[in-house]
């Protein structure tokens, strides 16, 4: 059954890929942006520019220029899984992205952890105890930290905790600059450091991740701890916890009970926080100098790098899809009452 | 609500003594009237801050990277340049490192950035709703497809989108605010759009129905009133995060240009010279947007609670 559940999910994930792909390939060539120019400057002959839009590919018709995009044609493309070549670099997107992705995910992935260690009790406290203290800093915190500026407390973290207490790395990449970058094997430096023995590169690793990851905890996790709040007060006024407590439960394990129904339905919300995170990771990484695929993204736009920019919204849109897919069948395990 | 509330009892004290009460939750909320302060606050400055700002939020002062003078000395300073004693107004949030007066650029941006997130939240509410409604209302190809349409807008990363359709568009303000339509209205259809569909089952849509009215009187006069608690609601904590974004978008270079004043931009400057301890060109910028977007927040939660316990 949740083979067909999983195939059936695929087919519907490889259409809306599709349809991300052709919105995103028709959308940048219909902004009046001119990479050609961007890439030539605006003194060069018109030769000149002739010959950089033959050589991007941009004099060809826009659907010639989509069946290379898609790969039917002898140029790198996407069915090729290459993603094209950027115009930056010359070098095929799906390697460069491959280098960029990991960091993020690294830094994505733990602040998300982090933030659901806060949250949880945080969250929990303020549904068993309503108008207590802990619900009281859970509301505040909720409507505060559910939105802020990342990019601005991420600084004001460096202000604080690099220059005036000295705690902190300077906001300078992912590993000491002296230090000799492991080889790659997965791409995450936690894993490969770990991996290579060399745990003088983990710690400076975790050092440097700090901050960065501060930084999103304290953005996200005030909206995680209102929706496990929301969740769990909702599970308490359930019927099976009342019936719970008539039996005489304590309250330790009543709340064991409410804490799992709450947190089963808040699975399929963590695909969306951890798409918030990444949204929010773009300006994170910018601030710390990281070199994860925010900034990658941020250096194709500002560039007008067509096939880098594609490869991006791609990576990003199937990402989302395979978290979501993810989280769904992990939710299907949870609760016996899902139906394929 | 009840049907026993005391109000309905005429002649007894209880009215009055519930008005008082209604009243007294108001102004005992501290959060609300901050809140409501903020909220008016930056619309007062997005009019007239450049008007106001004691020097001209683009022009050199020749002071370069001035500290702001310490908060003791700020009473004194002040009544000093009320009363006319100083030559020139002091720079309270001191000065940037090209010069700029950073006290009269925080209340400059408002013009930039309030008119941008209010413009961008508020075009996507009416469209949203409107569209929401529609595809509530009238559940046909046509408005599937619409939903489909916002489906696939729904899956791209916000940010990203929004900095492709402004780098690419052209960093302009009518294209900033056509970004966040495009990124943002989605939402409304949606919260609409399920509103709509569990109003029209009601009774009172049953009854406009059976009296004769047409179908468009009734989903314009009946159910859109009572379809847009969810999305008011949303507005507010839209508007925060639009803030946000534009002045994010700023920040990395896809949003207004500079010297224009607005915050993401004096974050931006100020970011070189924060790691060498000149906090002030950055920090306080990012204060006003901090503080907006939480009184935006707090405004939308008390709707949100007023209208839950209606």
């Amino acid at each position: 059954m949740i083979g067909r559940f999983i195939l059936r999910r695929v087919i519907i994930a490889f259409f809306q890929l599709l349809g991300v792909s052709l919105v995103v390939f028709f959308l940048i060539r219909l902004l009046p942006a001119d990479p050609v120019a961007n890439l030539v400057g605006l003194n060069a002959s018109d030769d000149a520019y002739a010959q950089a839009e033959r050589s991007l590919g941009l004099d060809k018709s826009i659907f010639e220029q989509l069946s290379v995009f898609l790969g039917f044609s002898e140029d790198p493309g996407l069915v090729d899984a290459s993603l094209g070549i950027s115009w930056m670099t010359n070098e095929p997107v799906f390697l460069e992205i491959g280098r960029f992705l990991p960091v993020t995910l690294e830094l994505v992935t733990l602040s998300l952890l982090l933030s659901f260690l806060i949250a949880i009790p945080l969250g929990m406290a303020s549904a068993t105890k309503p108008g207590s203290i802990a619900d009281k800093v859970a509301l505040i915190w909720g409507m505060f930290a559910g939105a802020q500026p990342d990019y601005w407390w991420g600084l004001l973290f460096v202000f604080v905790f690099f220059y005036v207490l000295g705690v902190a790395p300077p906001p300078m990449g992912s590993i000491d600059p002296m230090m000799s970058r492991p080889s790659v094997i997965t791409g995450f430096l936690t894993i490969d450091s770990l991996l290579l023995g060399r745990f003088d590169v983990f710690i400076s690793v975790l050092f440097h991740l700090m901050l960065p990851v501060v930084t999103l905890v304290f953005v996200i996790s005030g909206a995680i701890t209102k929706m496990v709040r929301q969740n769990m007060v909702r599970a308490l006024s359930s019927d099976y916890i009342l019936y719970a407590q008539a039996c005489g439960l304590s309250k330790k394990e009543v709340g064991r009970y409410a804490l799992r129904a709450a947190l089963t339905p808040a699975v399929t919300l963590v695909g969306i926080f951890y798409m918030i995170l990444l949204s929010a990771a773009v300006t994170v990484e910018l601030v710390f100098s990281l070199s994860g695929i925010g900034q990658y993204a941020i250096r194709s736009i500002l560039t007008f790098d067509y096939p880098a920019i594609q490869g991006v919204v791609l990576t990003v849109a199937l990402l989302s899809l395979f978290i979501y897919l993810i989280l769904d069948i992990i939710h299907a395990y949870l609760d016996p009452r899902v139906q394929y | 609500m009840s049907i026993a509330e005391p109000d309905s009892r005429q002649g007894a004290p209880a009215p009055k003594r519930r008005r008082f009460a209604r009243l007294d939750r108001f102004s005992g909320n501290k959060f609300l009237i901050f809140g409501i302060s903020v909220v008016a606050l930056s619309i007062f400055l997005a009019a007239f801050g450049a008007a106001i700002s004691p020097y001209d939020p683009i022009e050199a002062t020749g002071d370069i990277s001035v500290p702001p003078p310490p908060i003791v000395e700020w009473p004194r300073l002040f009544y000093l340049a009320v009363s006319g004693q100083l030559e020139r107004p002091p720079h309270w949030f001191g000065t940037d490192q090209s010069g700029l007066d950073v006290f009269s650029r925080v209340i400059s941006a408002p013009r930039a950035d309030m008119s941008i997130a209010l413009g961008g939240a508020l075009i996507s509410l009416f469209l949203g709703t409107f569209l929401g409604l529609i595809a509530g209302f009238y559940r046909n190809w046509a408005t599937e497809l619409m939903m489909r349409i916002s489906d696939v807008l729904q899956a791209f990363p916000v940010f990203i989108t929004a900095m492709i359709l402004v780098a690419l568009a052209g960093r302009e303000t009518g294209n900033l605010v056509l970004a966040l339509v495009l990124v943002y209205t989605p939402i409304f259809i949606r919260l609409t759009r399920s509103e709509v569909m569990g109003q029209s089952a009601r009774g009172y849509v049953q009854a406009a129905w059976a009296v004769g009215n047409y179908g468009f009187k009734i989903a314009v006069k009946h159910v859109l009133p009572n379809s847009l608690v969810p999305s008011l609601v949303q507005l507010s904590v839209t508007v925060g995060f639009a803030i946000i974004l534009t002045a994010g978008l700023s920040f990395v270079g896809a949003g207004v240009r500079p010297p224009t004043p607005e915050w993401g931009i004096m974050i931006s400057i100020g970011a070189q010279q924060l790691i060498l301890g000149e906090w002030w060109p950055s920090i306080f910028p990012g204060l006003a947007i901090t503080v907006t977007v939480f009184g935006y927040a707090v405004v939308g939660h008390a709707i949100e609670q007023k209208f839950r316990e209606a």
